[in-house]
């Protein structure tokens, strides 16, 4: 019971991370109807400034993080600007293309300016400690990821439903051309969509960099597909469900390590695609049903 | 407007038709992969003086005769690195003997291949400033592997037609195979960074410059003993680095009576979250062990912490050479820390003095192992075109299997008798104080 507990815990920390870039994935897949395959060089790009300011400038952690989140958004609105803007309208295909064309670009430049080595820097001292509570034994990153998803998620609630800017994302997400009509500005409602996206791949980042301090042309690849799979599992454009789909994925994670024989240890992440593979099977929709499949 | 759309295309058709037509030699010109050469023969185009039949490619039919070598063939390494690149000795003018390097330069193998390529640059500009080998520049091309098995097949080819005499190979093995293959044991293949066994064979010419796999594990495992630790703990993943180095290192180990308590598998590069597999450790150490693994440095940095905040601080951390090149002096948690690596720069060594004259360069070395290593396989190569008194690449080939006891730049290196591994030592490093030490250097 208290392994499983252990189990739990471990698991909800390491699937806030995956929720945080769901969350930006859904968003973008609500106004855009495209999985942002360029989500995750969000966290490169602030693996290579939290890098750049820890090690090169010498900053301390508080400082780096600001720098980090706004790094992060930047990058965001800079590739809707840079790439997705030409190609708004064309097919789902086209921006699918565009979005792989830009994960590979950004990957190249990395491997060409920063070179392929791993960059590593320090990480915050409080990032190992452990709380220990009788038999269990909690991580304080843990906590304060769990923590800062969970005020996250109520920031962003707040966002969607009582802002202009939330009704506006919400209505163009249900009917581009109508919320156009309505006067809803799309260049403004599609930069705030990736503002948003970039915030919360930036709080992301600041979370996963703090535990693995590295950085790396591939680094945003895996948390990439981590919260693509989270937002699939959670129903393609639901927020709410991309959330439940990022804290599930976590919790499986940790539970099959901890579960499976340490012979098969090494093959957990293809038996977590096995068991997603059979959920699709008997719940196609994901875990939260959208009736259009585009709401944000 | 239709006017104007057929004109374009009519003359993009134009522009096509004479690119395909064009001179195969302008080509050849246009695209040099990264080359270091001697001024020399930029200066003295070939065809001017003894234009070649189409049909006869340059370095396979015309190996340069012994009688036409240089009379006195030698190559000093210490010249060569105290070279003074602002006031160089007479260009040397004999033909250059061609080092073709089948680098990757991805993501994937860059992190070895990259500082390699600058440092092995740098040192071929070093040995033509110094006068070259008897008379002789070294030519230094580069070609992208992409850590693709098929497009190292083409580079190398596009190696072979520009007329290496030996060929440098990428780290791993699917692409190093795929170089092996290419060649074709018509030369040399000199495998810079990699550790791979499998690699290796000396009746395809195929030599390794460092140390392979089992020799660090081993050596690991037995600088432990020796150091009276008994009882180990492996972190291990499938595949040949990151699973095949604890393997054999506990095979050793317990070879030499100590005891394996426990395996624990991970994630290379992505696991971070240290929790679960401390709470494994937790529960069977008791401080004394030794825990050895294949893993990045970040990596370890939140393993040891994850570890350490459970109660058990006094295990002895060992990596392999990938903490050398990864951060293991930048990251907090590095105090006391072991590593097999493939040199030490100290006093003023090679190494130190290659890795300076790249610093003063502006291009410092991330990883200063490697770019030792990069010496290392252009001082072999030379050595093999000096000792084969031609440029025949079968000859040198040869002549590299028989090598011993050359001076390079991390230490002595030799193939007389060996599998293609070389005989060369390994060293291993710890940090003390937050410096970089020489804790051992083991044979």
């Amino acid at each position: 019971m208290i392994g499983l507990l252990q189990s739990l815990i471990d698991g909800l920390g390491r699937g806030s991370i995956y929720a945080l870039l769901a969350l930006g994935i859904a968003v973008i897949f609500g106004v855009m109807h495209m999985v942002n395959f360029a989500h995750g060089e969000l966290i490169t790009v602030s693996a290579y400034v939290a890098f750049g300011v820890i090690v090169t400038a010498g900053w301390a952690w508080w400082a780096a993080a600001p720098l980090i989140f706004v790094a992060a958004v930047g990058t965001s609105v800079a590739i809707e600007f840079v790439a997705f803007r030409w190609v708004r309208g064309s097919s789902d295909f086209t921006m699918l293309l565009t979005s792989f064309a830009v994960h590979f670009l950004v990957q190249a430049i990395f491997v060409m300016t920063m070179g392929a080595s791993v960059r590593s820097f320090p990480r915050p001292d409080w990032a190992d400690r452990v709380w220990s509570v009788g038999d269990l034994n909690i991580q304080v990153i843990d906590v304060v990821v769990i923590g800062a998803t969970a005020v996250t998620m109520a920031v962003t609630v707040y966002l969607l439903q009582r802002t202009m800017f939330g009704i506006s994302l919400r209505a163009a997400a249900e009917d581009f051309d109508a919320a156009r009509l309505m006067g809803v500005r799309s260049n403004k409602v599609i930069r705030q969509a990736f503002i948003l996206a970039g915030a919360l791949a930036g709080i992301a980042a600041i979370f996963f960099l703090m535990r693995t301090g590295q950085a790396r042309p591939t680094t945003g690849l895996s948390p990439l597909l981590k919260g693509i799979l989270a937002a699939i599992i959670g129903g393609l454009g639901n927020m709410q469900g991309a959330v439940y789909g990022g804290l599930l994925l976590g919790v499986s994670e940790v539970l099959l390590r901890s579960w499976l024989p340490e012979d098969l240890v090494g093959i957990t992440d293809g038996v977590v695609f096995a068991l997603i593979a059979l959920f699709f099977i008997f719940r196609p929709q994901g875990l939260l049903y959208v009736r259009s499949a585009e709401r944000v | 407007m239709r006017i104007t759309k057929l004109l374009v295309a009519s003359l993009a058709v134009l522009a096509l038709v004479a690119a395909a037509c064009g001179d195969d030699e302008d080509d050849a010109a246009e695209a040099p992969a990264t080359t270091t050469a001697a001024p020399a023969v930029e200066e003295e185009p070939m065809a001017e003086e003894e234009p070649m039949a189409e049909e006869e490619p340059m370095a396979e039919e015309e190996p340069m005769a012994e009688e036409e070598m240089a009379m006195e063939m030698s190559f000093d390494v210490d010249a060569a690195l105290d070279a003074d690149l602002d006031n160089c000795a007479a260009a040397p003018t004999g033909d250059p003997f061609i080092i073709g390097f089948a680098a990757d330069l991805s993501e994937v193998g860059g992190f070895a291949d990259i500082p390699i390529s600058e440092a092995g640059g740098y040192y071929v500009s070093l040995i033509n400033c110094a006068g070259g080998v008897g008379g002789h520049p070294v030519a230094f091309i580069i070609e992208d592997v992409q850590g693709d098995p098929e497009v190292s097949q083409r580079a190398t080819a596009d190696l072979l037609d520009a007329g290496a005499h030996v060929i440098l190979g990428p780290p791993f093995a699917d692409t190093g195979d795929a170089v092996l293959q290419t060649v074709n044991a018509s030369r040399a293949v000199i495998f810079v960074a990699s550790t791979e066994p499998v690699l290796p064979d000396p009746s395809i010419y195929s030599f390794m410059t460092t140390f392979s796999d089992t020799q660090q594990a081993e050596a690991a495992a037995e600088f432990a003993i020796d150091n009276g630790i008994t009882r180990a703990i492996t972190f291990s993943s499938e595949g040949p680095y990151f699973g095949y180095n604890p393997e054999t290192f506990a095979a050793k180990f317990e070879e030499l009576g100590g005891e394996l308590v426990l395996d624990v598998s991970y994630v290379p590069f992505e696991d971070f979250d240290f929790a679960s597999h401390a709470n494994e450790v937790a529960g069977v150490a008791d401080g004394t062990e030794i825990l050895y693994t294949a893993m990045i440095a970040p990596q370890l940095d939140a393993l040891r912490g994850a570890i350490e905040e459970r109660g058990i601080d006094s295990i002895t951390y060992f990596g392999a050479d990938a903490f050398g090149v990864s951060g293991i002096t930048v990251i907090d948690n590095n105090e006391g820390v072991y590593w097999t690596d493939h040199g030490f720069g100290t006093d003023g060594n090679r190494y130190e003095r290659l890795n300076d004259g790249l610093a003063a360069m502006g291009m410092p070395s991330e990883a200063p192992g490697f770019a030792a290593l990069a010496g290392d396989a252009i001082t072999v190569a030379i050595q093999g075109f000096i000792d084969a008194g031609s440029t025949d690449p079968l000859a040198i080939a040869e002549a590299i299997s028989q090598l011993t006891g050359v001076e390079a730049v991390t230490d002595t290196i030799g193939y007389a008798g060996t599998d293609g591994t070389p005989d060369t030592p390994v060293y291993i490093l710890q940090i003390v104080n937050g410096e970089t030490t020489l804790a051992a250097r083991m044979q």
